[in-house]
């Protein structure tokens, strides 16, 4: 289940690990996308993964060099696909769906080639 | 988890961890030039890497998080990728520093080019992780590394004053030194605190926690595993420097070359002690060197969130594998400059001690934190044990640079 009393975000969602449908880890929840404006309710949109989401997270010295090294890729998780937040986020559906585990994917192709015991 | 796994998990921490090239180069170094004044810091820093051991063990068992997930949650992003740079950088120096220290003692069995032999091994562990499951890569290392014992069998055979050892078990420094010396002996004080703590034993013995899937029920055998396991090492290294002093200091003989350690055992047991001191040697720095090269890429997989485990085929978490593909080439790499290997140890030593504070911060917070933990918080005991230990590491961590400056990394 979702909680549903009043979530203190930014310590209980940001930084934990994202787990998929299939029990994979798909990265971190890195930021916390929100939607609404004055006199409307404010509602969490998605969750923002990736080294793009590090901007004005981190000074701007260290997000450059993080992009040099990894580049600023983002991610958007709707909010729709997680289906309970304990010590880590677990989705509703295979990370792939909402594009994830792009990365790791066609690594795993590479390397199922190479033989292992 | 079977008995027999914990064990040999303990063993291969004791053994391939606690005396990697590290221990050993300072351990010996300590007993020739110091005699028995230094024991009392390896038995304090056992003790502190025991309690933090278990506490890691502990967390990983609750929480189901390795060390790095919660680094990142507690340190809060920018310093946790400060920490994450640092904590890649010191386990790469690390495992290029046990590389070559294998590639040392192999040159010395085979008389082969030191480069040859360096990239070898570096290759044969590589095929080593790729191929064989982890349970067998802990059982060859560990079982292995046991050959080590013969440096603790040459202490009892040589018969060191026995009372000395037992006084240095008290907590001193030789202030009738020179302030050169003493300096120095303070730069050794900081150099065994560190080698005896190196982060990525935590992170290691943590990460196999939570892939064996330990629980609460695992508790006990956690506890036994880190105490037993951690003080046997830490006896191994002790008899590495009691024998130095009987044996060492007395011929002038200086240890600092990674390889003479191996005379302790050839004094009192001939060719066979030379022949099993220098294979131990082999297997505890190649054990190490897996360790290490592990560890960089768990911290990587754990702080970005990227599958990870040793337990998994290749495939299955390939960033995870890349990771530590790479870590062993780059050690490789650093280690066919020609940097001495007796170099490598030592800015591995400095550097690790510098990040050691930013390491078990987050560990023994969340050890603490009854949110996460329930009834398995830290104990009064444990609590204790841990804040003085983490004094006394942030102690060490300022003194480090200036010490290592002042005395030249103990050459003064």
């Amino acid at each position: 289940m979702k909680p549903d009393g009043s979530l203190k975000l930014l310590a209980e969602v940001r930084d934990l690990q994202i787990v998929d449908k299939d029990g994979k880890n798909c990265g971190i929840c890195d930021d916390i996308e929100l939607e609404g404006g004055p006199g409307k309710p404010l509602r969490i949109k998605a969750l923002l993964v990736g080294p793009g989401a590090y901007e004005g997270r981190i000074p701007k010295w260290l997000f450059g060099l993080v992009k040099a090294v990894s580049g600023s890729r983002l991610t958007r998780v709707p909010w729709s696909a997680v289906d309970k937040i304990s010590a880590r986020i677990f989705l509703n559906v295979p990370g792939e769906a909402v594009g994830l585990r792009r990365v790791e994917d066609r690594w795993v192709r590479k390397l199922e080639k190479v033989p292992t015991s | 988890m079977g008995g027999l796994i914990e064990i040999t998990l303990g063993i291969m921490t004791a053994v391939g961890g606690f005396v990697d090239v590290s221990e050993m180069v300072f351990a010996a170094q300590a007993g020739s030039r110091f005699i028995f004044s230094l024991i009392w810091v390896f038995a304090i820093a056992t003790i502190a890497i025991a309690v933090f051991g278990e506490m890691s063990g502990r967390v990983a068992a609750i929480t189901k998080q390795p060390v790095f997930n919660l680094m990142r949650q507690r340190l809060d992003l920018g310093p946790g990728i400060i920490a994450l740079i640092a904590s890649v950088v010191t386990s790469l120096i690390t495992c290029s520093a046990e590389i070559g220290g294998t590639a040392t003692v192999l040159k010395y069995l085979t008389g082969w080019p030191y480069p040859v032999l360096a990239a070898l091994t570096t290759l044969a562990l590589v095929a080593i992780i790729w191929l064989l499951p982890f349970k067998w890569i802990e059982r060859l290392f560990g079982l292995l590394g046991l050959l080590m014992i013969i440096f603790a069998v040459s202490t009892v055979k040589i018969h060191p004053d026995w009372g000395g050892v037992a006084r240095g078990f008290i907590p001193q420094a030789p202030v009738t030194l020179p302030l050169k010396d003493l300096v120095t002996w303070g730069y050794f004080v900081v150099a065994i605190i560190s080698a005896v703590l190196f982060p990525y034993e935590t992170y290691f013995y943590s990460s196999g926690g939570v892939e064996e899937q330990w629980k609460p029920k695992d508790l006990k055998i956690n506890r036994i595993v880190a105490i037993v396991g951690f003080a046997l090492g830490s006896l191994l290294a002790m008899s590495i420097l009691v024998n130095a002093a009987v044996l060492f200091r007395p011929l002038h003989i200086d240890p600092s070359i990674i390889g003479t350690s191996a005379l302790q055992a050839a004094i009192p047991f001939g060719k066979t002690g030379l022949m099993m001191a220098l294979l131990g040697m082999v297997f505890a720095f190649s054990g190490a060197a897996v360790e290490t090269g592990l560890s960089s890429a768990y911290s990587l997989a754990q702080f970005l969130g990227w599958e990870w485990g040793r337990f998994k085929k290749p495939h299955e978490a390939p960033r995870f594998t890349i990771a530590w593909l790479a870590t062993f080439a780059l050690a490789l790499v650093i280690v066919l400059t020609g940097i001495q290997p007796l170099d490598l140890v030592e800015w591995a030593v400095v550097l690790s001690i510098v990040v050691l504070p930013a390491s078990y911060l987050p560990l023994i917070l969340i050890a603490n934190d009854r949110k996460y933990m329930n009834q398995y918080v830290n104990g009064p005991i444990s609590n204790t044990l841990g804040w003085a230990a983490y004094a006394m590491i942030c102690i060490a961590a300022v003194a480090a640079l200036p010490l290592y400056f002042i005395t030249r990394g103990g050459k003064l």
